[in-house]
């Protein structure tokens, strides 16, 4: 028993330190879902109260139902879905390409899809418009898939680069041997050995496009297809503030940006690991 | 080797993703660098070539190098914040032997948020009028009647700059704790019964092994977090009195605000040499970091 | 966000649409109005969203071949909506605007006029000061749907509890904020200086009128030097020390707004909109608060216009079914229909015709019946007032002092950084003037 208390001891500044650090990275998430239940004269008159006195699910009921934010997140996750889809059938083939065929090119490459991370999405943004209009895509989801693209499939490629890399050429061979072409052996050889950093890449790509702004704000049009990110700064902007709705909007988008995160960050932890021992 | 002699269906696989590169941003970038050289008005499709005015006006004006050196002030500020708080939490998450699944699980909750919902919340815990920590403060005495964080221009800076580390710190502590993983632990053993104290054992061990994994990934987020319009543009909108606009900012109120977009395209064209030379450089640091063994 | 009815009703008019087309167009000669419009509306939700869609849906069914999409966002948005649109040429048919907006879409060749429409429902019905906001080389190119004026809203029970009278200048109102100023629980008064708006040149320009001065001079230059101005800024820095919330140095019009709904101001200033602003958050408040013409310089001075925004519905050049669009715009102003729209936020849309609020039909509404004097107090003064900055009609200079924030930066320096006044001002009109002159306004000397 003592051992336990002493070995405690010497672990007490790491806990300390860590419990400070959770509720700071927890409280926000906590005080906008409380918030989100209190009354609007409450949220007004009575801020600290780590209670509401008479909860209430008229801000959930404004927010889902009269404003359409179901309607938000479903156009969210088609974009995000869409997104990531094209992002891993254009990247991983790339990916696993500069692996076999250009190692000498992949270093150099690497950087220069980097390099392209520097220019301001802002700026983008109106070239962008003109060549969507043009091609008819304005107001419509493919048009901001596509402009999502220009920044998913630099880093997805990126990142499945390192995992390709791990795919021992010897497995590869043996299948080329017993007579599967190039296409083949990517797909059934080496991509479900660097399953893991799929998922990785892919989650990381959706959960980036589910949270992007700018592009959204500017290229939908319409309040129905809007995602919903975009949807609730559209909130703020209305003509009566009301905090309340603005907090069961919030907690609308950002639960299950949560629980999808949570649920994979193991992922993410692996398929790091496995990369970046390269 | 018999795989790599046929480059030409390699072509195949890379040739979509280089489509996308060069429609998508090529074209994109080279038609700012044009519009730098010009007049253009937002609204007005008529527009003159005008040479390096706009380079010109934008080098000498006062707002620009405010913005930029705000610029530097933040990325520094955020990037160098978030690794030292990363860091710290992936090595106490590593020592403790219990209950480090579920600190782990809170500690990543600020990167699922978006920008807009991470501006909402801390616009309503700081409000100074019904913000929890301002009435927090006020009601224990600590501070004198509510203060107005986002509104006090002695605090505005710090504040934002907070609400940044905790938004970007998780990612650089799953990074680091993937990378301190991967650190054969026989080597800290070694070097304990070598006499090693605990910071030699850091500095000689942990930090060469670190540094090779998430080289890449400071340079990623400090471009980031220098391009990066969003999230402060949502919680302060570059303000009061321009003490949180960063140069992305100044551009878009150049170009949108003000309608200039000759003016805005010229200086997204400087903070693009800017961060081409700052990029080559660390680049140069990174790749020694790389071939350097960790022993 | 959505608009719930929007897609069975689009599909009811799209397949009703649909039907009638496949007979001979003959057979339906009478009407020749064809086309998809696009209408981008600012009234984003509530009984105005749902007003604008029952009108569209009302109009397909008397003009089967006209479909319209009503494509919502706020102010601020629309803003950067149509800017990003004009340039990639994306552009709806018809939408609603601020006087403001209308002078810089007017001059960038963005708008047809609408004097058919204006002679079809009554020239002489609309008031001359409204339409003449939207007028350049003898063409209307807007047309006013609802007007407001800024009037001074105060809490009459608070200044009954001090025994204090309402106040008619501006000493008085700052006796008043002062002695009733109570933090936190209520503020004296809020001076709203956030950027992402132009609630401070809005406070300034008050200042400034009541002195029978103006932020544009005469020749078109922007004057924040003078005497009046100087006193002006002066005065509302020396609010916002006093009795003013420290967050207001960002706030924008609803952050201001609901302090007052919520009972935390003593003093506001906005239009009618507050009457309806405080039946949805505080309707317990509804019986405290009333209007009052703006303060005055002197005891004594007349009262006048502060600032009446016309709020617009512009047709758009870029859309190709014309006479549609201006059929759409002639169909929201029949009576019944107009008397409804007005209806929905009572007090704070004050009609554009003036023969309606004499209609027994328009009279015949709750709060407005409450607010009878308050109402009375913001017609009185809504012929008497501009858009700020159009003293003397429409001028792109307004349009550029209340979207680029340059007042509002002004106060932020003087304030936060201590800069004098004098300097300070003279920096920003020397600024709004690079400006007026970069956007192709030209001074009249």
């Amino acid at each position: 028993m003592t051992r336990l208390l002493m070995n405690l001891r010497s672990y007490t500044v790491p806990y300390a330190f860590l419990s400070v650090l959770a509720v700071l990275a927890a409280f926000p998430l906590f005080w906008i879902v409380l918030s989100s239940i209190k009354s609007t004269p409450e949220l007004a008159n009575d801020p600290l109260s780590l209670w509401p006195s008479q909860p209430t699910l008229d801000h959930y009921r404004r927010v889902l139902f009269e404003l359409g934010a179901l309607t938000n997140l479903g156009n969210s996750l088609v974009i995000s879905l869409s997104t990531t889809l094209l992002t891993i059938a254009i990247s991983a083939p790339a990916a696993y390409g500069i692996v076999r065929f250009y190692p000498r090119v992949g270093q150099r490459l690497t950087q220069l899809l980097i390099s392209t991370y520097m220019f301001p999405p802002i700026l983008l943004a109106v070239p962008y418009t003109i060549i969507m209009i043009s091609l008819g895509l304005s107001n419509t989801y493919f048009g901001l898939v596509l402009a999502y693209l220009s920044f998913s499939i630099p880093y997805a490629v990126w990142m499945l680069t390192a995992f390709y890399q791990t795919v021992p050429l010897e497995i590869e061979e043996a299948a080329y041997v017993d007579g599967a072409g190039r296409f083949r052996t990517f797909l059934s050889v080496a991509s479900p050995i660097v399953l893991p950093g799929l998922v990785a890449t892919a989650i990381y790509t959706f959960i980036n496009a589910f949270n992007e702004f700018l592009f959204a704000l500017l290229f939908i049009n319409t309040s129905e297809r809007m995602p919903i990110a975009v949807a609730l700064y559209s909130l703020g902007g209305s003509e009566v503030l009301d905090w309340g709705a603005m907090m069961a909007a919030s907690v609308v988008v950002v639960v299950p940006s949560i629980v999808f995160f949570l649920f994979i960050q193991k992922y993410i932890a692996a398929g790091l690991a496995e990369g970046s021992v390269k | 080797m018999q795989l790599r002699s046929h480059t030409t269906a390699g072509l195949w696989f890379v040739l979509p993703a280089m489509l996308v590169v060069v429609a998508l941003l090529l074209y994109p970038v080279l038609s700012s660098i044009f519009f730098s050289f010009t007049n253009r008005n937002l609204l007005k499709t008529v527009y003159a070539f005008v040479g390096a005015q706009n380079f010109l006006s934008v080098l000498n004006s006062r707002d620009f190098w405010n913005a930029f050196f705000t610029s530097i002030k933040w990325t520094a500020g955020s990037v160098l914040g978030q690794l030292v708080v990363g860091l710290l939490a992936a090595l106490a998450l590593e020592r403790v032997p219990r209950f480090s699944g579920l600190y782990r699980t809170l500690l990543v909750i600020p990167w699922a948020f978006p920008a807009i919902v991470i501006a909402f919340s801390w616009r309503w815990i700081l409000n100074d009028v019904y913000g929890f920590l301002p009435n927090l403060l006020s009601a224990f005495r600590i501070t004198n009647g509510n203060v107005s964080f986002l509104a006090d221009p002695q605090l505005v800076f710090a504040v934002a700059l907070a609400i940044n580390i905790w938004f970007g710190a998780p990612l650089f502590m799953i990074n680091i704790l993937a990378a301190l993983k991967t650190v054969p632990r026989d080597q800290y053993e070694a070097a304990m019964i070598d006499g090693a104290n605990l910071g030699q054992r850091f500095w000689y061990i942990t930090v060469p092994h670190v540094r090779r994994v998430i080289g890449l990934l400071l340079i990623l987020r400090t471009i980031w977090v220098f391009n990066n319009f969003e999230l402060l543009f949502l919680i302060t909108g570059g303000g009061p009195a321009g003490l949180t606009t960063t140069l992305p900012i100044h551009a878009y109120r150049t170009g949108w605000g003000l309608r200039q977009l000759g003016m805005a395209s010229a200086i997204t064209v400087l903070l693009l040499i800017f961060l081409l030379v700052a990029a080559a450089l660390a680049f140069k640091l990174v790749s020694r970091w790389e071939r350097t063994p960790a022993r | 966000m959505s608009l719930r009815a929007y897609r069975p009703l689009t599909a009811l008019a799209l397949g009703a649409g649909l039907a009638l087309s496949t007979f001979a167009s003959g057979a339906l000669a009478q009407d020749d109005l064809s086309g998809d419009l696009v209408f981008w509306s600012s009234f984003t939700q509530g009984p105005r969203a749902e007003y604008m869609q029952r009108m569209a849906d009302k109009f397909t069914a008397v003009h089967p071949n006209v479909k319209i999409s009503i494509e919502t966002f706020s102010w601020n948005e629309f803003n950067t909506k149509w800017t990003t649109g004009l340039a990639a040429g994306q552009v709806p048919d018809i939408s609603t605007a601020l006087p403001n907006q209308v002078v810089e879409m007017i001059d960038v060749g963005a708008l047809v006029p609408v004097d058919d429409v204006i002679d079809a429902i009554g020239r002489d019905r609309f008031a001359a000061s409204a339409l003449l906001e939207g007028q350049k080389d003898g063409n209307s190119y807007s047309l006013p749907v609802y007007s407001h004026a800024q009037v001074m809203w105060y809490r009459k029970d608070l200044l009954d509890a001090k025994g204090l009278a309402v106040p008619t200048t501006w000493a008085e109102l700052r006796d008043a904020a002062i002695a009733l100023n109570d933090p936190p629980n209520v503020y004296g008064l809020s001076v709203p200086l956030g950027t992402n708006d132009f609630m401070g040149t809005r406070y300034l320009n008050y200042y400034v009128q009541s002195a029978g001065s103006a932020l544009i001079d005469a020749s078109g230059r922007a004057d924040l030097t003078s005497p009046a101005a100087i006193e002006g800024i002066n005065f509302w820095v020396d609010l916002y020390k006093q009795v003013s919330p420290q967050g207001s140095i960002n706030y924008n019009v609803l952050d201001q707004a609901t302090l007052f709904y919520q009972g935390k101001t003593a003093f506001d200033f906005n239009s009618g909109f507050h009457i309806g602003g405080v039946a949805a958050n505080t309707p317990d408040l509804l019986d405290d608060f009333a209007a009052a013409p703006l303060p005055r310089l002197k005891a004594g001075d007349p009262i006048y216009g502060g600032e009446t925004a016309n709020i617009a519905l512009v047709a758009w050049a870029v859309g190709k079914h014309q006479a549609a669009a201006k059929a759409f715009l002639e169909s929201l102003y029949e009576d019944a229909d107009y008397i409804e729209f007005i209806h929905s936020v009572p007090g704070g849309m004050l009609p554009a015709l003036s023969d309606i609020s004499q209609q027994p039909a328009y009279q015949d509404n709750d709060l407005l019946k409450q607010f009878a004097s308050s109402v009375a107090v913001i017609e009185q003064v809504i012929p008497l007032g501009s858009a700020i900055g159009m003293e003397d009609g429409p001028k792109i200079q307004a349009g550029i002092i209340t979207s680029q924030a340059v007042i509002e930066q002004m106060f932020q320096d003087i304030i936060l950084n201590g800069t004098p006044v004098e300097t300070a001002a003279q920096a920003a009109e020397d600024k709004l003037n690079e400006l007026f002159v970069a956007a192709g306004a030209v001074f009249t000397d």
